[in-house]
């Protein structure tokens, strides 16, 4: 751990937790103007349909409302991440069981949801598919008949119009036919994941304000400011300054959060009223309007010498992204580059396929596809390792990531803290010397994430006339703790303390670019962005300061707030002096200015999908699971989990524990309860009830393992955390489930009743052996 | 139709004319801005919306508010005494056991109604009396610790 910094690597205390802790804080569903109208939208009953008519004449004689809009009030604008195929509301045809069909405003939520029941809606039923691996078939259904016309970013994207494939990438390397040649063992697998939903505990929300002037003005519970400022002004047809985006407090996001959803229609109605109108999803409509994770379907084939060294990879991944891309695209790009996992494998071979459904639509959920991969590629190590006989942790050390490896993009990595993170793991557990004990066993595995590239961050710190520091930023702090880790780097490095730094909330108005809370990159790319604004407003101090003690900057140290002369303590001003001077004397207000961008980034090659440099960052981590498995009834106990992640630098280690033990969760989440079920199209559990998140009761402890491996790019070496712990939660429960009873379910999420059907068909498949 | 009804919270009384079907949680936020009681599910399952009836954690969802009309409400807003934070409260933020917060009202409170009532619980009766609170953000590990912390402290200082 750190000890020559003042401020970062200190677990120290939140800067908005007194506000969170008392309740008085403002979160989308809480914010209310005067005049204010409330919204509901009618959803599509129909999976896949042509929109006859719509008659909502009814509906506007009801008292108290005020406008209703359909997607012939959509100026037709589409937006979306690096594909722009989604409308704000449906036009000619829906596409999924939920799509907005038509919205009202009224003078209350009650009268808005009395008037839905009193349009009518008549559809012309189209074939639909809901199936991932029929929808890629040539006579299946055509979803997006325009696909040839939609604007998408090259590089990212290689659609194929006339198809439902949205995106098919590959990733080629070496000889993949040589590699199994060469093998001493062969495994394949065929893994299958499936839909869950974020249940950020707060529904999305917001109340969108039509302004006189024509601009628009946003509060909305958003992860991403800007990237909803530009998906708003997309759909709008206006310049994406005519929108302005007030970030709120955000009560959990996890990747729900990202794109324009509610904003749509409220802002549609707003539009047409003249006065403010919120919107907030019921949590049915968190199920049914929102975004879920990625469905999968992944075949994966992988060689191996007899030693356990990897020789070859070959994986077929399909991704189910529902109707609309949301960010499948880019989740189908991460993907296939991450499907050998974080191990060398000299030949690679992947082709990777997004593709849409008449589902509700997948976006980007804490992870972004590595879970899912990662539930393949772990699979295939423990195949591997089973059939070698080599202990699951010695093939995983073996075939490592390590400083100046080599990825399967042809990368050459650095900062690869995984073998101390499998170590660290291993060593918790006690792995060599675990104890075998009847129905309990344990699962080691390892996994990578990658940050998504191409974004970027700007960050403005300003001195004030008191002294304190100002620190403007688009970041968001949806619960991981950004606004303290990004206070304490500019602390650091002005050389005050957290104390005199005040965070300003995102508002696209006044607060610089950013592409948000999304892909564990708040750390890396607005800490940098914030760690050169306050080397950019030192420097500018340190010139004020010479110029008021007449020394050369060179000669003067700031510590706590006071600039002074080396060796010369009494020839001394404070920050506060020089504030005021500046902002009020001589009227040079000091505002420091910082960026990050990921310049050294290469987009990879879509024929090879090779590249030197593909991603900002990997980082890494290792989880080890032990569980007690009843034979009998199924039922599947999880003991202990112990997750290790390389942070690169821990900037404060009391969040950090708390994103790896959150994320831990989620993931045994996704392993063992939650699924989101559906029914031709239809989502039969849109509940809590019957869609069961965990609770304080379902999980123990998670005992969280931070590495430390600096990132050379990272600001003071660290890189995100937020996603990673999430990914590997599922593959470990089936290594330890597999540890303890002997069998291996590769069909998510796994079950007491799949764990009774693998069981009864190995004892049967053992039965002849017996007798 | 509406119908009087005295609310008592947080010590102070407001008199108001209720629809019968209206639920405690919308008069709190609606009518008296106290937003600490936070709006999830909205059925009764995710314990966001969590206040005390009578020093007992509810959920105001599901709880008609002329019903609790004579018996004392409590919010997150009513439990910081003379602007010092509840001993709950300093040590979720201690811990680290607030990440978004949005279930921390709901949380704090059932945790509040347990160590009013037993002032030496274990781990186990504490994930006992909290699981009918959602977090989706910490995993819970933070927070069975700042509750155990706090009911410690409070003992101390008994």
């Amino acid at each position: 751990m750190s000890t020559d910094f003042a401020v970062i690597g200190k677990p120290l205390r939140r800067v908005d937790t007194v506000a969170r802790a008392t309740g008085r804080i403002t979160y989308g569903v809480d914010v209310k103007l005067p005049g204010m109208l409330h919204a509901k939208v009618l959803r599509s009953e129909q999976p896949h349909a042509r929109i006859v008519r719509i008659d909502y004449a009814a509906a506007l004689r009801l008292p108290g409302v005020k406008a209703v809009v359909t997607g012939a009030d959509d100026p037709g604008g589409r937006f979306g991440s690096r594909m722009a195929d989604q409308p704000m509301m449906a036009h000619e045809k829906v596409r999924y069981i939920g799509e907005p069909v038509a919205a009202v405003a009224a003078v209350d939520e009650e009268t808005a949801e009395e008037a839905l029941s009193l349009i009518s809606v008549e559809y012309e039923p189209l074939p639909a598919v809901f199936d991932p691996c029929e929808a890629m078939r040539p006579e299946a259904p055509l979803i997006h008949e325009r696909m040839h016309e939609y604007k998408y970013w090259e590089g990212w994207c290689n659609p194929r119009p006339g198809t439902n494939i949205i995106n098919a990438l590959v990733l080629r390397k070496g000889d993949i036919e040589r590699g199994f040649a060469e093998a001493a063992v062969v495994v394949e697998n065929t893994y299958r994941t499936h839909a869950i939903q974020h249940v950020s505990m707060e529904p999305h929300a917001c109340v969108v304000q039509a302004e006189a002037d024509g601009r628009i003005t946003v509060w909305s519970c958003t992860q991403a400011p800007y990237l909803l400022r530009g998906s708003l002004a997309a759909a709008l047809a206006i310049p994406a300054s005519k929108v302005r985006v007030i970030a709120t407090a955000v009560g959990g996001g996890y990747g729900g959060k990202v794109r324009l959803k509610l904003e749509g229609p409220a802002a549609l109605l707003s539009l047409k009223t003249g006065r403010p109108v919120k919107m907030v999803h019921t949590r049915t409509e968190e199920f049914t309007g929102a975004v879920t994770r990625h469905p999968s379907v992944i075949r994966m084939k992988t060689g191996a010498r007899d030693d356990g060294t990897l020789l070859a990879c070959k994986a077929e991944v399909i991704l189910d992204t529902g109707a609309f891309c949301e960010a499948g695209e880019v989740v189908l790009w991460e993907v296939v580059q991450a499907t050998p996992g974080p191990y060398v494998v000299p030949n690679v071979w992947v082709d990777g396929y997004c593709v849409y459904t008449n589902h509700v639509s997948a976006g980007p959920c804490r992870g972004f596809g590595w879970p899912q991969v990662t539930w393949a590629s772990e699979g295939q190590m423990d195949a591997l390792a089973r059939e070698l006989s080599i202990d699951p942790l010695e093939i995983r050390l073996r075939n490592a990531f390590d400083e100046g490896s080599i990825s399967a993009s042809g990368e050459v990595l650095h900062s690869v803290g995984f073998k101390e993170c499998l170590q660290r793991v291993a060593e918790a557990v006690n792995w060599h010397k675990r104890e075998r004990r009847p129905g309990r066993g344990i699962g080691l595995i390892g996994f990578t994430k990658m940050s998504m590239p191409q974004t970027a961050s700007a960050a403005f710190v300003k001195l004030n006339e008191d002294g304190r520091i100002g620190l403007m930023t688009s970041a968001v702090d949806l619960g991981q703790g950004i606004s303290t880790a990004l206070a304490q780097i500019a602390a650091e490095e002005v050389g005050v303390t957290l104390a005199d730094i005040e965070v300003a909330a995102a508002d696209t108005d006044t607060t610089p670019f950013d592409s948000g809370a999304i892909s564990s990159r708040q750390t890396f790319h607005v800490g940098n962005a914030v760690k050169r604004a306050a080397v950019d407003l030192k420097q500018q101090v340190l010139a004020a300061a010479a110029t008021m003690l007449e020394a050369r900057p060179e000669d003067l140290d700031i510590r706590q707030g006071h600039i002074s002369v080396r060796g010369v303590p009494d020839r001394a001003v404070t920050l506060a002096q020089i504030g005021t001077a500046t902002q009020i004397r001589l009227g040079q207000p000091i505002l420091g200015r910082g960026s990050h961008l990921d310049d050294d980034v290469v987009m990879p090659d879509l024929a090879t999908g090779q590249s030197p440099k593909p991603a900002p960052y990997w980082k890494y981590a290792a989880q080890a699971v032990e569980v007690e498995v009843d034979s009998e009834t199924g039922k599947i106990v999880v003991q202990r989990m112990v997750s290790a992640h390389d942070c690169g630098r821990a900037i404060n280690p009391l969040s950090i524990e708390g994103q790896v033990q959150g994320g831990a969760v989620m993931g045994l989440g996704f392993a063992l309860m939650e699924e989101m079920i559906f029914d031709e199209g239809r989502v039969v559990n849109p509940n809590l009830m019957d869609y069961r998140v965990p609770t304080s009761t379902d999980f123990p402890d998670v005992e969280a393992v931070i590495v430390e491996a600096p990132h050379r790019d990272g600001p003071f070496g660290a890189k995100g955390v937020g996603e990673t712990s999430t990914i590997g939660a599922a593959a470990a429960v089936r290594s330890a489930i597999a540890d303890a009873v002997g069998v291996t379910i590769n069909d998510l999420p796994i079950t007491c009743e799949k764990l009774l059907d693998a069981i009864e068909a190995r004892e049967k498949a053992e039965a002849p052996a017996k007798t | 139709m509406k119908y009087p009804v005295t609310l008592l919270v947080n010590n102070e009384s407001f008199a108001l004319e209720l629809e019968a079907r209206k639920p405690l949680l919308h008069v709190l936020r609606d009518e008296l801005n106290l937003t600490g009681a936070r709006r999830g599910c909205e059925s009764g399952y995710c314990g966001a919306c969590t206040v005390l009836l009578d020093g007992q954690p509810v959920h105001s969802c599901s709880v008609l508010a002329v019903a609790a009309g004579g018996k004392r409400i409590t919010t997150i807003e009513g439990i910081a005494v003379n602007g010092q934070l509840h001993p709950l409260q300093e040590a979720f933020i201690a811990e680290g056991a607030i990440q978004c917060g949005y279930c921390s009202p709901g949380l704090i409170l059932s945790a509040k109604a347990l160590v009013d009532e037993q002032s030496r619980p274990d781990e186990a009766t504490v994930r006992e009396w909290l699981k009918g609170n959602l977090c989706r953000c910490t995993g819970y590990t933070k927070i069975i610790r700042a509750v155990l912390t706090a009911a410690e402290k409070m003992r101390a200082g008994a």
